[in-house]
Formats: structure tokens, C-alpha cells, sequence
């Protein structure tokens, strides 16, 4: 019988036994995570308490898909019946131990009634997950190797299951042994317990106590080998997540860390080794649930690129346990005593466990991110190999070479002549910061918008609308460089410093305080990144600006657009900077503007494939383009108009639509550039 | 094994080039300085021979103190050490001068081959490379796409109109590089190599320190001159017909008539 000697104690040995070995795993998996790079994560706790708040025990990301209420059900389940297995292990220490006699009776009834309700809920949740996997079969849940990949979920659920289903058995054993026994007591709020004791009347005394036992038994001794079993299976989650929301980071979520290229100790620069990662990177690895949503929501992935962000991070978790043992064994040795049981010293994290073309294929889109309920960060992992792979071995898709060059010789990517960058400007209302510096903005103009003929345009409408509106305003004209968001984001932050360092000089030569862009490239990369170089400016998207101008009645529109209009939220406007409402704001103030959502908008928004600089990289891979997928989503709302807010994404969109021969019939346009259309040009 | 690549920097291909008040130079502010990119070519061949024959490969060029922004960059793509003939007195030279200039250096340098563009993209000349292969005394192969060494000979392969001709010559040779990007991409400096590139040794030297006087070379020696430059006629705006194609047939075929006068 549990509880009486000697069972108590063989009771606390397997208790020692398997607590032991799963806080010894953990220790293990603690260590490998630390080989990793440091980084500082300890800043704004109150917020990092409040995100765990929310995100662990609200799971606020978990549920914005219905499959995710099933895990809410199995997650309070897990956290109520843990409560619970404490009064199961006191039991099995000392039989008269009771919840009931410490926190009286009231509470006591009220947790064997979410017990009871949560068992419930969680057997139909686990109903629901098996259905899903075996039945449904959701594309997010495919696995290269399908079948491990199910029996770890069948382990798991199976576990779950039979946990639950023992407790509720043990519970109504229990209810009935108190019936004969004075002084004991049974809450009947445990209203299905007592109904399953049902199953057990007639039963003997002698045989209750011997079922007692056998489920008393069976239902702790699955605890105790779930505990093990957690930290070698994909639940090792449960124990992740919760860390990695803690630590998540705030802000732009793209944001990338800039590195020390200084430093002449430095023996490699990006990451070409798993431990070169930093230890958070690592903690995302034991996170991961391999959900899917990442790579359900990943532009690359939905066309068929050679990249899912899942199975990324998966591999990266299959590689790093392996090899993080094999260094741990190996600290303190010198290297010809070096052994390499699996050979994972020696597969290379780029190539190998990564491909290239898997780290190429990203468009930092930031999707993967938005989507992950437990806040992986895997832009930032890709961005780091590529780091290497520019910085350290030269090595990029071919066509990169050519627009690098003309980054540095030119400061764009096209390479047309440095000299000509403000000639787009020549004969518009429109001065320089040379010719007037005491102006409140800098209109950052930006690559595309000062050479790409058709973004042009974009430009020449911000100057009407902004004189329009009165702002005070000017622009470098020549003077102006690249802001180098692009190189970064290949992964060449030696030239992105380069072009950063001159670009803050220039502009804080002029004594600038705020600034407006019409790229979201540039604007996330000037807000969010600059800082990192001397540049405290006051950055804004001209969606921003030109909402606000409309709002306090500078700008007025007057004439009537009778079009039928869809709108693209652009990934670095949207996701990396929660800029959803501004561009509605103008699309609502035109008069006779029918306006649809996409299926896929605002943080939903599906890339238009050119961030990351893919915009300079063929598109060979996979069996579609991105924004030719983007451009049938659009399509399918039958609009007259694609809106966007980015040069980029009208480029993309237009070439989407010249593919299909459909560029007569439904026309691209920046909102500046609508918003133009429909502004009276008198003065008011 | 021991190559020097002679460079010369050159203006962006991108520069808007504006002449001078002279008539006879062109202004020089506001110029993107870029290595030649036949020169860059021939860096690239002697890379790929100093990887292949573990030759050393130095870099030979002339000019202001700007051209060590380009030596640098092909140390950073992987060669050893850099000369600079830094002098006032080279200012003005024609295609003789700067070959003599060059030939100098090289005579006190240890050489097996001499490698350079064709041509630079400024002045179009051809020569230089020629020239100094001559001052030498050792023989020129000319507008390689491809190099290989062996048994102390050197073939090229050279393109003639579409046909291929392989070409042999003993060393100590001079070849000059043709091709394009395409046919020989040269490498992208990784961020060691740039590290590096700031510590290889550049050296830097003036026409008396090669045992020349100011009146072997530059403006006073030069048998050539340039007398004048002019930019070619600005290009007119296209024009678009509009009307019934019909009627834009007949619109073109006038135009081509009357106005082009090509038919």
C-alpha cells in the first residue's frame, strides 16, 4: 500500500532515482546551451515577468489557432494535475497525507474540481491532437523522418493519456475507500471521479485497497517516467519555452547585433559553428515544438524553396546535442586525444546541417518569428551563417558579387554614378540640405527612390504631397549614400558598417533630427539599427507622416477614386515596426476607394519576396516565385489596384503581374502616389 | 615563382566624365576611383597561379597617393606586397613614359611573369603593357582568358572572333588579359583579407629612386599628346508615337525617312 513502509520507501528511492537523472539531463542540456557565445539578456525584467504572463500562462500566441486551444486545455491540465501529483507524492511518502488538512476543505474542493474538468478537457484535447495527426494530417506536422516523428508524439500523447486516465481511476478508488474510513474526507465537487467509482461498486474492501494500489502505483511511476523521458523528446519544450519567452527580445523583431569588426584577436567572424552561436540562440533550439507555424507561414517554404524554418531549427537541435556532448566530454583534453564517436566534430553547421541555399532562401520576412508561439528567433541564426559565408569564405550567390560592388564604387545597388543620385529631384519644388539646412526634415530618399525609374515617381509624389502639406522639408540630394540595409541583411556587415559610418556622418553634419523615408527598408534600418552608430533621429515612414498630415486637415481629399483597391502590408513596415493602421488611414480617406483585406494581411502579410536581399538574387529555386504567389493572393479579391508602401514590393507586384500578362488591368501603386492623385493642388 | 601584376586605377565606368577647363584633361573631383577591370582580371589569373604554383604575387602601379586605396584592395584579395611609383614628375606621361616607369621597377624586381589588362577602360591605349614587355626584352602574350604554367613555359588561350588560339611562350613573360567578368569573376575580398591587407608591406617610391631623370618621363618626354577631348553629343529624348497603329506606321516610317535619314 502507498504510504506504509516499506512501500514508502521504495516509493522516495524511485523518486530520488528519477528526479536525480531528469535534474542531471537538465544540468547536461544547461551546459550545452553555455557553450554558447554570451549575451545579455537580463534587461527590462518586469517586462520579461509580464511575457511570461502572457504568453506562457495566457498563452496569447498558442491560441490565435484553433489546434492552440487544444494545447491551452492540455497546458492548464498539465500545470493543474502537477498541483495535484504533489498531495499523489505526499501520499506515497505517508498514506494520511491530504490536501484537504492543510488548506481546508473549501479549496481543496475547488482543485479537485478543475482536476476533474481539466482531465476531461485534456482527454478530449488529446483526442483532438491524435485525430489531427493521424487523420487530418496537417502539412506543418510532415517530417522528413515521419514515422520517429509520429512515435515521439504517440509516446507522448500515450503518456499523457493514460495519466489522466489513472488519476481519475485512482481519485474514484479514493472516493470510495473514504467512505468507510472516519475521519477521512472526499470533496464531492471531483463530481467525475465519484461518478467513475460507479464502475466499482460491489467491489470488495480488500480489493478497493489492492486497486488503489495498482493505480496509486501505475500513475506516479508514468509521472516519474515522463520526467525522464522529457528531456530526450521534442516535449523538451516544456522546459525551453518557458525560459525563451523570458528572454525574448524586444523591439524590431529583425533587429540584428552589430559586430565588433575591430576586434584583432578575432579569429572568425558570423557563425560557422554551432557553439558560435550565442547561449539564447541555443536556448530557442530546446524551445522549438516543431509546431510548424513558422514554416506554414514561410514565403520560401510555400513555394517550395529548399528552406523550412522547422526543420532548420530542428537540425540545428539534432546537431547541437550531439556535438555539445561530445565537446563537454572534451574540455580539459588536448586535441590528439580528441575522439569523434559520431563524427559531428567534423560536419560542418554551413553546408552540412545548414545548406546554402537553405540560408539563402530567406527573405527575412520575419513571419517564422511572428507566428512562433515560444519566440524563436530564426532570422537572426540565418543572418549569422551568412555572416560567415560573405564575410570569412566570399561565398554568395553569384549575381551578389556585382551589386556589392556597386555599393561600394557607387553606393547603390544598380551602380549607376554616385553624382547623379539627386538628379531625380532636378526641376521639383524641392531644396537640399546644402542649400538650406534649417529645415525640420530630412527626406531620406533612398536608393530605389532616387534611381529606379519607376520608384522615382514615388519620390516626386512625396515632394507635391509634403509641400502640400506645408512641412518643412529637404533632401541630400548627391551627398546622399545607401543606408546599406540590403548588404546587412546578406550578411556583409563590413561594407553595411562602411555605408552606416558615412551615412551618420553626413547626416549629423546637418544637424538633422527627423527623418522620413518612403522605403521600409530603409526606415526600419535607420530607426531600429542606426542607433547602433550615432544616429538618434526621429525616424518615420511617409505613411506616418502623410496619415497625419490628413488627420489634422493639411492635406485634403477632395477628388473621387472609383477603384477597387487591395493592400499589401509590407514585411518591415508591418511586423518589423507594427505600422498596420497609417496606410488604412490614407486608404480611407480617399473618396470612392473600395478597400479589401487579403486573406493574408498585417502581421499575417505574405512576403513579396524581395526582403534579405533576395530582391538582388535569382529566384531559380523552388516551384514558384514569391511574388508571383503574392500577386495570385492579390488577384484573387479581382482588385483594380495593388496598394503598397515599399518600392520594392511594387516592383515585385509588377513584375507578378506582367508575368501574367495582367499589368493593363490592374495597375501597382505607392499610396503616396495615390494620395497625390486625389489631393487638390490648389492652396487652400 | 614570383608575378607582378601591373594596375592602374581608372574612373568608375559609371563616372559622368567632365572635361576639364583645359580642353585637354578631365576634371578629376567627384570621381569614384575603381582598379581597371582588365587589371583586376590579371589580379585574379595571379591568384589562382599563386594558389595552383605557390607563386608571389606583388602589385606594381603608378599614380597619386588615391592608388593605394586600389592596392590595397588587391592585397586584400590575396597578394603579397605592393609598389607604389608615387611622383609628380610621371604626371603627363604618354604610353612610353609610363612603360618605362614600369620596366624600372621591374628591373629590380625578381620576376617569372608580368601580367596586366590589355587595356585600361580611361584611355583605351592598348599599349602600356606591350611597351614595357619590349623595354624587357621578354616576350608578350596577348589577351588571355585563360593561363597555365608549366615545364617554365606559360600558355594562354587567346579568342579570335569566336575561334580560340592556344598560344606558348618562355618564361620570363608578359601576358596581357582580356575576357571579361563573366570569364574570369574575380573574388570578392573576404573581412580577413582585408585585415590583412592593411598590414602587407607597400612600398613607395619616386622616379630618382629608379635612376630616372623628370625628362625620360612624364609631360616634357611624352612623344604623344593629347591636343583635345569632347563628350559625345548628348542623346535626345525618345518620342513615343501615339495614334492608330496605322497611322504611327506611317508616322515612323517618315520620321526614319525625313528626320533619321536611314532609309
Amino acid at each position: 500500500m502507498p504510504g506504509h513502509f516499506p512501500a514508502n520507501i521504495l516509493f522516495v528511492l524511485i523518486f530520488i532515482t528519477a528526479s536525480g537523472f531528469f535534474l542531471l539531463t537538465v544540468y547536461k542540456l544547461y551546459r550545452i546551451m553555455r557553450l554558447g557565445r554570451w549575451e545579455d539578456r537580463f534587461d527590462r525584467p518586469w517586462e520579461r515577468i509580464k511575457g511570461v504572463a502572457t504568453f506562457v500562462l495566457g498563452q496569447r500566441r498558442v491560441i490565435k489557432e484553433p489546434a492552440g486551444w487544444g494545447h491551452f486545455f492540455i497546458f492548464w491540465g498539465f500545470v493543474v494535475i502537477t498541483i495535484g501529483s504533489i498531495e499523489t507524492f505526499g501520499v506515497g511518502i505517508y498514506h494520511g497525507f491530504a490536501y484537504w488538512k492543510f488548506l481546508g476543505k473549501g479549496a481543496t474542493s475547488l482543485l479537485y474540481l478543475l482536476q476533474d474538468l481539466l482531465c476531461l478537457a485534456v482527454m478530449v484535447a488529446l483526442g483532438i491532437a491524435l485525430y489531427r495527426r493521424f487523420v487530418i494530417k496537417p502539412e506543418r506536422l510532415l517530417y522528413e523522418d515521419q514515422r520517429a516523428a509520429n512515435q515521439d508524439a504517440s509516446i507522448i500523447i500515450g503518456l499523457i493519456l493514460l495519466l489522466v486516465v489513472l488519476l481519475v481511476g485512482a481519485r474514484a478508488v479514493e472516493y470510495l475507500l473514504s467512505q468507510n474510513e472516519a475521519g477521512s474526507y472526499f470533496p464531492k465537487s471531483a463530481f467525475i471521479s465519484i461518478a467513475l467509482a460507479g464502475l466499482f461498486r460491489g467491489v470488495s474492501e480488500e480489493a478497493l485497497q489492492g486497486w488503489y494500489s495498482l493505480l496509486w502505483w501505475s500513475h506516479t511511476l508514468i509521472i516519474l517516467l515522463f520526467l525522464v523521458y522529457i528531456p530526450f523528446s521534442k516535449h523538451l519544450h516544456i522546459l525551453g519555452a518557458i525560459p525563451n519567452v523570458f528572454f525574448r527580445r524586444f523591439g524590431s523583431i529583425g533587429e540584428l547585433s552589430k559586430m565588433d569588426l575591430e576586434d584583432e584577436t578575432a579569429e572568425t567572424f558570423g557563425v560557422s559553428k554551432i557553439e558560435e552561436f550565442t547561449w539564447k540562440q541555443l536556448l530557442d533550439l530546446y524551445a522549438c515544438t516543431e509546431c510548424g507555424r513558422c514554416s506554414d507561414n514561410c514565403p520560401a517554404t510555400l513555394t517550395g524553396k529548399p528552406l523550412s524554418p522547422k526543420l532548420t531549427i530542428h537540425h540545428l537541435r539534432e546537431h547541437l546535442q550531439k556535438k555539445g556532448k561530445v565537446l563537454l566530454s572534451q574540455r580539459g583534453k588536448d586535441e590528439t586525444e580528441a575522439v569523434n564517436p559520431e563524427g559531428e566534430l567534423g560536419r560542418a553547421l554551413v553546408g552540412e546541417v545548414c545548406q546554402q541555399d537553405e540560408l539563402w532562401s530567406c527573405t527575412t520576412c520575419g513571419n517564422c518569428m511572428e507566428n512562433c508561439p515560444v519566440f524563436i528567433e530564426h532570422i537572426h541564426k540565418y543572418v549569422d551563417m551568412r555572416r560567415y559565408l560573405v564575410l570569412m569564405e566570399s561565398s554568395f550567390p553569384p549575381e551578389v558579387q556585382n551589386v556589392m560592388r556597386n555599393w561600394e564604387t557607387n553606393s547603390n545597388p544598380w551602380g549607376l554614378g554616385f553624382a547623379s543620385r539627386g538628379d531625380w529631384a532636378k526641376g521639383l519644388p524641392v531644396k537640399t540640405l546644402a542649400e538650406d539646412s534649417q529645415v525640420e526634415y530630412l527626406f531620406y530618399v533612398g536608393c530605389a527612390g532616387s534611381f529606379d525609374e519607376r520608384s522615382k515617381k514615388i519620390s516626386s509624389a512625396m515632394v507635391t504631397l509634403l509641400n502640400e502639406g506645408g512641412v518643412s522639408f529637404a533632401i541630400l540630394g548627391a551627398e546622399e549614400k545607401c543606408c546599406g540595409e540590403t548588404a546587412r541583411r546578406i550578411g556583409n556587415e563590413y561594407l553595411f558598417q562602411t555605408m552606416a559610418g558615412e551615412l551618420v556622418e553626413t547626416i549629423n553634419s546637418y544637424g538633422v533630427q527627423k527623418i522620413i523615408t518612403t522605403c521600409p527598408h530603409g526606415y526600419n534600418c535607420l530607426k531600429n539599427e542606426y542607433p547602433q552608430f550615432g544616429g538618434q533621429w526621429a525616424v518615420y515612414h511617409h505613411s506616418e507622416i502623410l496619415s497625419q498630415l490628413l488627420r489634422a486637415g493639411r492635406l485634403q481629399t477632395k477628388l473621387s477614386l472609383d477603384k477597387h483597391l487591395v493592400f499589401h502590408d509590407s514585411c518591415y513596415l508591418g511586423r518589423y515596426n507594427s505600422i498596420y493602421d497609417q496606410p488604412r488611414a490614407l486608404i480611407k480617406s480617399i473618396p470612392g476607394l473600395r478597400f479589401s483585406e487579403m486573406d493574408r494581411s498585417r502581421n499575417k502579410s505574405f512576403c513579396c519576396g524581395a526582403g534579405g536581399g533576395r530582391m538582388w538574387m535569382e529566384e531559380t529555386l523552388g516551384d514558384r516565385k514569391i511574388n508571383d504567389a503574392r500577386t495570385e493572393q492579390a488577384l484573387v479579391l479581382e482588385p483594380d489596384i495593388i496598394g503598397v508602401c515599399c518600392p520594392f514590393c511594387t516592383t515585385m507586384f509588377e513584375d507578378g503581374l506582367k508575368d501574367r500578362n495582367m499589368e493593363e488591368k490592374v495597375r501597382v501603386y505607392d499610396l503616396a502616389e495615390l494620395l497625390v492623385q486625389t489631393v487638390n493642388s490648389e492652396k487652400k | 615563382m614570383n608575378i607582378v601584376v601591373l594596375l592602374k586605377q581608372v574612373p568608375d565606368t559609371e563616372t559622368k566624365i567632365r572635361i576639364g577647363g583645359d580642353g585637354k584633361t578631365i576634371d578629376t573631383s567627384d570621381i569614384k576611383w575603381i582598379m581597371n577591370p582588365y587589371d583586376e582580371y590579371a589580379v585574379e589569373a595571379a591568384l589562382r597561379l599563386q594558389e595552383s604554383a605557390g607563386a608571389k604575387v606583388t602589385i606594381l602601379s603608378m599614380g597619386p597617393e588615391r592608388v593605394v586605396e586600389s592596392i590595397r584592395t588587391a592585397l586584400a584579395m590575396g597578394a603579397d606586397q605592393g609598389v607604389l611609383v608615387n611622383d609628380p614628375g610621371t604626371e603627363g606621361s604618354d604610353a612610353l613614359g609610363k612603360a618605362k616607369v614600369l620596366a624600372a621597377v621591374l628591373k629590380n624586381l625578381e620576376f617569372d611573369l608580368v601580367c596586366c589588362g590589355h587595356r585600361a577602360v580611361d584611355d583605351d591605349e592598348n599599349q602600356v603593357g606591350i611597351m614595357v614587355a619590349e623595354l624587357l626584352g621578354i616576350p608578350h602574350l596577348g589577351l588571355a582568358i585563360s593561363v597555365e604554367l608549366g615545364d617554365g613555359k606559360i600558355r594562354i588561350v587567346r579568342p579570335i572572333e569566336g575561334a580560340r588560339v592556344t598560344l606558348e611562350g618562355t618564361l620570363p613573360a608578359l601576358v596581357t588579359f582580356g575576357g571579361a567578368h563573366a570569364v574570369w569573376n574575380p573574388r570578392y575580398a573576404s573581412l580577413p583579407g582585408i585585415m590583412k591587407a592593411k598590414k602587407k608591406p607597400l612600398e613607395t617610391k619616386t622616379i630618382a629612386d629608379l635612376g630616372l631623370s623628370p625628362d625620360e618621363v612624364g609631360m616634357q618626354a611624352a612623344k604623344v599628346k593629347i591636343t583635345a577631348m569632347e563628350l559625345p553629343a548628348e542623346r535626345q529624348a525618345g518620342r513615343v508615337l501615339e495614334g492608330e497603329t496605322s497611322d504611327k506606321a506611317k508616322e515612323l516610317v517618315r520620321l526614319l525617312h525625313e528626320e533619321a535619314k536611314v532609309i
